[in-house]
């Protein structure tokens, strides 16, 4: 779905389909309530298309607003992605500065003009280690914060700069402090206790990680919140420039699907087999 | 740090021996077992029947749904409900059709591998496969499941054998660390039949006066067994081993961490300790002690990646491998996973 067609009126066609395919995945009952993602591939598919890194971000940018429109239009009710990692700064300068950049305009891009804000109500929240931003950066990043503050349908988390190990040992620290100023018995600590503590404390759990260009890694990103059971991880072939709303519709469609379908499957009867000691009876 | 260590260590030790009810607990999640997602015409039914008659649970579809009232009032909001319905019960229907076809393609190529891809009990074949990869993972980690009791290759003894053929597997590859994760830690908690089991499997493998020696290792309760029972290793020179096995379940993961910031908490608040000594150094050095080093490749034998409460910590940087719509622990994914490592070019942040 690309913008590319050259047919009158294409586009709107387009975006009702969008609107229509959204509401149909809403009325399924079963979106995703947090996903998360890393966007993988803009300077692969920048030197694949003889451009420069900059333009690849850009298009990454692009693809990620495309991706969250569809998400947010569904139901989705927080999304995090991966804008970059606290390893990332040893890259280039060159390139760590225009990244920079682009977050910059990015942000103010979303906060001002871009319609997915306003539209959306999207609050947005940037989590990772700031103390490692440049200053006019941090001041950006506040100020698309403060602005942002009192919108309620739907959250932006923006790692920048993150890891997961940096965020878990965050998170240790401060149920630990939680305890000195004794907030917090030390026998109350528990995963919950951890999990608030976390940059996606107030989030809902993660329910499907998205990872594009065809690394099955995860980088270091949600390690947390990722390993429970039941999170869908899904891996794809494509760089993330090349990620359109088909790809995010079909993820989408196929969540809702197996979560559909595994809930008609839950049946009781199939779990207490053991404690019974009863043979398996395969019910249709 | 080593008061750390004993602290936990301890800990862990008494919630082992309080956690008795645990074993008798009826293991709910491990039997609902991850059918392969193959899309029967039941399927489809189950899927539509519970879209169509199970009404919205969610406060935000109904609220929306609400909102949405036009002139008609009520009833046109429940039109539009009903007719989104009908078009989400047509797209499941493509879905299906689509991911039905997937289905068959993907088992059809799982099938062609695994003739492929026969080990036959010779570990020859295994190291004449692996000598063409470049690189091999150092240390190597694979997720294991327990099946249904009636089904082939189920239950706990399904459990012990697909442990002990990722055994002979590794030690033909020439790996010397391999991490088995289950859920529920059933091969912790047989360890004396999965030792004997393992035993039993290289024996197939090798000469039976040259089985090579295994070390499993149990971190949770800080022990060590040294090949089948009846065989230990009495004195240092036989403790040289071809393989070391760590045997990991839910209980080192999250509850690892938790236990380990249980015991810092304390710590501090004994002023033994403070907050400033914690860094990611530290807790990464713990962790390695009490749970591992992190593996350089996960393998998955079902079908659809699902971490399990694999230890958050250790999968930073590790490289995962899973055949989709596969169900079984085979060889071919094994080897696939290796050659997949071998391709593949980590950097950090690079």
């Amino acid at each position: 779905m690309t913008e590319s067609s050259s047919f009158p009126g294409a586009s709107q066609v387009l975006t009702l389909c969008k609107n229509i395919f959204s509401r149909i995945i809403k009325a399924s009952d079963n979106v995703p309530q947090h996903v998360g993602l890393i966007m993988d591939g803009n300077r692969r598919w920048a030197k694949l298309k003889h451009v420069e890194i900059k333009e690849g971000h850009n298009a990454g940018f692009h693809s990620m607003s495309r991706a969250l429109e569809l998400c947010y239009e569904a139901g989705v009710s927080t999304a995090t992605v991966f804008a970059f990692s606290i390893e990332n700064f040893k890259r280039s300068s060159a390139e760590v500065d225009s990244l920079m950049n682009l977050a910059r305009s990015g942000i103010k891009q979303v906060v001002q003009n871009g319609e997915m804000a306003q539209k959306f109500g999207i609050k947005i929240n940037v989590i990772g280690d700031r103390k490692l931003l440049p200053d006019d950066v941090l001041r950006e990043v506040e100020a698309a914060e403060t602005i942002t503050k009192d919108n309620k349908r739907a959250v932006l988390n923006i790692c920048f700069p993150y890891t997961g190990r940096d965020e878990l040992l965050h998170s240790i620290k401060e149920v630990v402090q939680a305890t000195q100023l004794g907030d917090l018995a030390s026998s109350d600590i528990n995963e919950a206790a951890i999990d608030r503590h976390l940059y996606t404390g107030g989030s809902p759990p993660v329910d499907l990680l998205i990872r594009t260009s065809g690394v099955t890694r995860l980088s270091d990103f949600l390690i947390w919140q990722v390993s429970r059971r039941d999170v869908v991880i899904e891996f794809l072939d494509c760089l993330w420039p090349d990620f359109g709303s088909r790809q995010m519709a079909w993820i989408l469609l196929k969540f809702a699907f197996s979560k559909s379908y595994a809930t008609g499957e839950t049946d009781p009867e199939d779990y207490d087999v053991e404690a019974r000691g009863s043979p398996l009876k395969k019910h249709v | 740090m080593s008061k750390i260590k004993e602290r936990v260590l301890r800990a862990q030790d008494d919630e082992c021996k309080t956690s008795h009810r645990d074993k008798q607990r009826v293991s709910v999640v491990t039997n609902a077992t991850r059918k392969s997602g193959k899309p029967g015409v039941t399927d489809v039914k189950g899927a539509v029947g519970s879209v169509l008659l199970t009404p919205p649970d969610s406060e935000a579809v109904r609220r929306k749904l609400e909102s949405q009232k036009g002139v008609l009032g009520k009833s046109s909001g429940k039109i539009e409900f009903i007719f989104y319905k009908i078009l989400l019960c047509v797209l499941y229907m493509l879905y299906a059709c689509a991911r039905y076809t997937q289905y068959h393609y993907n088992r059809a190529k799982i099938l062609i591998l695994n003739l492929a891809y026969s080990p036959s009990n010779t570990p020859q074949l295994i190291r004449q496969d692996v000598l063409k990869l470049q690189k091999l993972p150092k240390r190597l980690a694979a997720i294991v499941e327990k099946k249904r009791e009636g089904d082939v290759g189920g239950g706990v003894s399904g459990v012990l054998n697909d442990g002990s053929d990722l055994v002979a597997w590794t030690i033909s590859a020439g790996i010397k660390h391999l991490a088995l994760y289950d859920f529920d830690g059933h091969l912790k908690r047989n360890v004396d039949e999965f030792r004997k089991s393992v035993f039993h499997k290289l024996t197939k493998y090798y000469d039976p006066s040259n089985v090579p020696k295994f070390a499993i290792r149990i971190p949770q309760w800080n022990k060590v067994y040294f090949n089948a029972p009846g065989q230990e290793a009495d004195d240092t020179t036989s403790k040289k081993v071809a393989i070391e096995i760590s045997l990991l379940s839910n209980r080192d993961g999250r509850e690892t961490i938790i236990e380990l910031t249980r015991t810092m908490a304390d710590l501090c608040a004994q002023n033994e300790m403070q907050l400033s000594d914690i860094t990611m150094k530290l807790i990464d050095s713990e962790l390695t002690q009490l749970v591992g080093h992190e593996p350089d490749l996960l393998l998955y034998f079902g079908p659809n990646l699902d971490l399990q409460g694999f230890p958050p910590w250790h999968i930073r940087l590790t490289e995962f491998y899973w055949e989709q719509d596969n169900d079984q622990v085979t060889y071919s994914v094994f080897i696939r996973g290796l050659k997949k490592y071998a391709a593949c070019k980590i950097n950090v942040g690079k």
